[in-house]
């Protein structure tokens, strides 16, 4: 294997990914165990919203075969969105004997001859990494042949966890494409969204706002992401990192690199919303800006406050146990009680000690803090008697098998809770699932297992 | 009996149908009662899986990987790794018996599976199924073949009226099912290697996330030498009835190249009436005169209409016989890999392809019949599609269809003519 793996751009930034434990978050998981995505996974859906790019995949089938379309990341793209469109090498034996590279570079000829694009990742997998198939060379020289970026990324599944690969495939536009192209104008409300994806449409529940108020995008990492936008990305006066921890360092080498601020913000739950908006406005200082976000605040909180009236009242003495990774934890354990609902217990799995500390706080100190959810989280549920399971899709189906009352929160998942009007959507479908008779019925006896026959299941005998 | 080709000159698939060798390994691990399937890979290779299968049978899926990462791939042989994750996991769940396969990269390192398993002192079941080469059919294969290679106990005396089905791959929990039901209604005791029909059949069980809660036992899979016959259906599960025969070359061996529509139900039903010397039941026979009402019912519509069928080359030259049965003209067959089956298909094309090779052709076309991955292209060019195949993400009950023998043959047809004239403005 060549040495580049080990070299990867991934060791040049801080990692502000430091569980207790000290791993950083390439977090190898033990054999058996483990339950993460992989780093291919993760660099994928970090970069598969950017919907003018092709998104090829330089290995076997299993690697894009299992991923693409999988999550529904929203593209306001005119045409042909290549985020819904797979692309990959489909590497054989003959591969493996001879090298992938020169399948590699007919690959991209094709992709881009057919389907024009505004550049192209291509996708390092375990395998590619092991024949060692030169894709830099590969993807320079193609690079040059079409005049578009085309990007290496290389984040081959056995390097780290998911987190690791996204952080990587963010670093690879950073490295490779930002800064290659000047703005028309520039103003001085000019912010990166860093981390967000766009799944379901997520960043359209904030994205208007933040725009009323008159805060500009000027470039997305990369949800409804443009290529176009991205190189223009180093100018933006601000970067906001969206719940993700990944995502920081990258924050970390444009702030070296360019002198961009940042700051970690999210957008799930009212309270939240609210505080990343003025963190925003105040970074970018200006007074107007500063005032006009009040009135908009005031006016969407007061919106939400009036849907959530009648779940409030429907959610009284309602708790429920969350499992999801990253920031995420507090910032949908701050959504929940923000509709009412008591987080009795949540996942750190993945948190690093800010985000305990900051879980506790919220929290207060009867919650249960979950090192190991997966085995923690049902006997939770039923010590606690909470109501409702909030986790990812792999969580989905032992939770409903158990008749416990789901809602997903994950990259796959069909719902959309961020933002103020997410919110209203989060209140919603939980008043649709922990109220729903299903759950009930389907815990009850069959009428072979009933112990005692009931009278007037007695048939009556003759007339 | 046609040639069939790949389309040239493409180095790379665009929009893909086809699905890993490693993929079809777990589903015949899933068909085996109280297993684990361990991938021996990196964490994605099951990850991945285990979220693809989930999403689409709607239910758990006990699926565990090695977690080989960089420094593995480098040092280990396999050995190590293997046996480290076994001690792991072994505190929490106590599978019956471990099914270990390789993955790309594992394979390409050069594991010998053999070796590792052998080193093991606990019942695993391996084999190589690395995701560079072959497909679902192939991985689903070899993993069948594996367990009779390695558990079923060679020398027993035959019993004429014990069968062993061997279903390929892409037939449904609840086709299996009916296939069982239908040799036991012959009189026959019925096994099926693998048997996905009360282990992925979607239903409410106990404990379903930990160990495959269905399937055929181990304590089945070791007697099953003693079956005097053996049912392979589809071309792709030839090679797992000639390992059977190397074992127990006495038996008898029957292959059904398909189940779909009148033709092939009645061919097989011929043949089990002839070894058995039975006739099928009343209800088989009424199920018949339903399927002959269906045709006549549903031929205004399917008849003249063009199809193209992506899929497995088992399931989809079946399903276009079935079609053309009721006047459908098969414009193309796009099979996600080579296959022995692709020789006896009726379409115009048939292929090796992607979808993107369909949307090629798709002037051509009034109805696409693929899986998820084929919606967006049937919306964006106003064709009507039906889903079959994997992955089914968007709609439920994918393990529930029965599109097989005179029942499922029935529903089918009404399912196709009723989605053609919901398809079509009046």
């Amino acid at each position: 294997m060549r040495k580049k793996i080990a070299e990867t751009p991934g060791n040049v930034a801080p990692c502000a990914h430091k569980s207790a434990g000290g791993q950083d978050c390439r977090g190898i998981e033990p054999p058996g165990l483990a339950t993460f995505g992989c780093a291919y996974e993760g660099a994928y859906f970090a970069l598969a919203p950017v919907s003018d790019a092709v998104h090829l995949v330089h290995g076997p089938m299993t690697c894009l075969g299992s991923t693409w379309e999988f999550r529904h990341v929203g593209s306001s793209c005119a045409g042909l969105d290549k985020t819904q469109v797979g692309f990959t090498t489909d590497i054989g034996e003959m591969e493996l004997v001879h090298g992938g590279e020169k399948k590699l570079a007919g690959a991209i000829d094709y992709a881009i001859s057919k389907y024009q694009p505004q550049g192209v990742f291509v996708y390092e997998t375990c395998v590619t990494a092991l024949i060692g198939d030169d894709m830099d060379s590969v993807c320079g020289a193609a690079e040059r042949r079409w005049n578009i970026p085309v990007v290496p990324v290389h984040a081959p599944g056995f390097i780290g966890t998911k987190n690791y690969g996204e952080r990587l495939g963010l670093e690879a536009v950073v490295n490779h494409i930002v800064g290659t192209k000047e703005p028309e104008f520039a103003t001085p409300y000019d912010i990166n969204l860093i981390g967000e994806h766009n799944i379901n449409g997520e960043m359209w529940m904030y994205k208007p706002i933040l725009q009323e108020i008159g805060v500009r995008i000027l470039s997305t990492f990369s949800g409804d992401g443009r290529i176009e936008k991205m190189r223009q990305a180093h100018r933006a006066r601000l970067n906001v990192v969206v719940c993700a921890k990944s995502s920081l360092a990258i924050a970390e080498i444009m702030k070296k690199r360019w002198g961009i601020p940042y700051l970690s913000a999210s957008f799930y739950g009212m309270r939240e919303a609210s505080d990343a908006i003025r963190r925003i406005c105040r970074q970018l200082g200006d007074a107007k800006l500063i005032k006009k976000a009040e009135q908009v605040i005031a006016r969407e909180e007061a919106k939400v406050n009036k849907a959530l009236e009648p779940y409030r009242e429907l959610f009284a003495g309602r708790k429920a146990v969350l499992n999801t990774g990253g920031n995420k934890s507090w910032a949908f354990a701050v959504a929940l009680q923000d509709i009412g609902i008591e987080v009795v217990g949540v996942s750190v799995r993945k948190s690093n000690e800010e985000d305990r500390a900051k879980l506790r706080n919220i929290l207060g100190a009867d919650a249960v803090l979950m090192e190991k959810p997966v085995v923690e989280q049902i006997p939770l549920i039923m010590r606690t008697g909470a109501d409702l399971l909030l986790a990812g899709g792999r969580s989905l189906y032992s939770a409903l098998k158990k008749a416990i009352p789901f809602i997903e929160v994950s990259q796959e998942k069909t719902g959309n809770y961020c933002g103020y009007g997410g919110l209203i959507n989060l209140a919603r479908d939980i008043d649709l699932s922990i109220n729903n008779p299903v759950f009930k019925l389907v815990s009850g006896d069959a009428p072979w297992e009933k112990k005692v026959m009931e009278p007037e299941q007695c048939l009556g005998r003759g007339a | 009996m046609r040639a069939y080709a790949t389309i040239g000159n493409k180095n790379m698939q665009v929009y893909p149908i086809k699905l890993s060798q490693p993929m079809g390994a777990t589903l015949a691990v899933l068909g085996v009662k109280g297993s684990l399937a361990l991938a021996h890979g990196a964490v994605g290779c099951s990850s991945l899986t285990k979220i693809f299968f989930t999403r689409h049978f709607c239910d758990p899926i006990a699926i565990r990987t090695t977690a080989v990462s960089e420094l593995a791939a480098i040092f280990d042989g396999g050995e190590g790794i293997v046996r480290e994750a076994v001690q792991n996991f072994l505190p929490r769940v106590r599978p019956e018996v471990i099914g270990l396969f390789s993955t790309g990269l594992t394979s390409a390192k050069g594991d010998d599976l053999k070796r590792i398993a052998n080193s093991i002192n606990y019942p695993i079941v391996y084999a190589e199924t690395p995701d560079f080469e072959g497909g679902l059919e192939s991985g689903w294969a070899k993993m069948a073949a594996a367990f009779i290679e390695q558990v079923m106990k060679p020398g027993l005396n035959l019993r004429p009226d014990k069968v062993l089905l061997m279903p390929h791959v892409s037939l449904h929990p609840l086709e299996v099912e009916g296939v069982k039901d239908l040799l036991a209604e012959f009189g026959l005791e019925v096994h099926a290697l693998p048997d996905i029909s009360d282990s992925l059949d979607g239903h409410l069980g106990i404990n379903q996330a930990s160990l495959c809660q269905g399937g055929i036992a181990m304590d089945e899979i070791k007697q099953l030498g003693s079956a005097g016959l053996v049912i392979s259906v589809g071309a792709s599960m030839l090679p797992v009835a000639e390992a059977f025969l190397r074992k127990s070359p006495q038996a008898l061996h029957i292959n059904i190249p398909g189940l779909m529509g009148l033709q092939a139900t009645d061919t097989f039903i011929g043949q089990l009436m002839r070894l058995t010397g039975r006739e099928p039941g009343p209800r088989v026979k009424h199920w018949r005169r339903r399927h002959r009402d269906a045709l006549i019912d549903s031929h205004f519509y399917i008849g003249r209409k063009r199809f193209i069928l992506a899929g497995e080359p088992d399931r989809i030259v079946d399903m276009a016989a079935a079609l053309a049965e009721a006047g459908g003209i098969i414009t193309a067959i796009i099979a996600s890999t080579p296959g022995k089956s692709l020789e006896r298909s009726v379409a115009h094309r048939t292929l090796v392809g992607d979808l993107e090779d369909a949307e090629g052709m798709i002037d051509d076309c009034d109805v696409l019949i693929s899986n998820y991955h084929g919606e967006r292209i049937a919306r964006r060019h106003g064709k009507i599609q039906v889903l079959r195949g994997f992955p089914i993400l968007e709609q439920i009950g994918a393990q529930l269809k029965v599109d097989t023998l005179y029942d499922g043959g029935t529903h089918f047809l009404v399912e196709v003519a009723n989605a053609i004239i919901a398809g079509h403005p009046h």
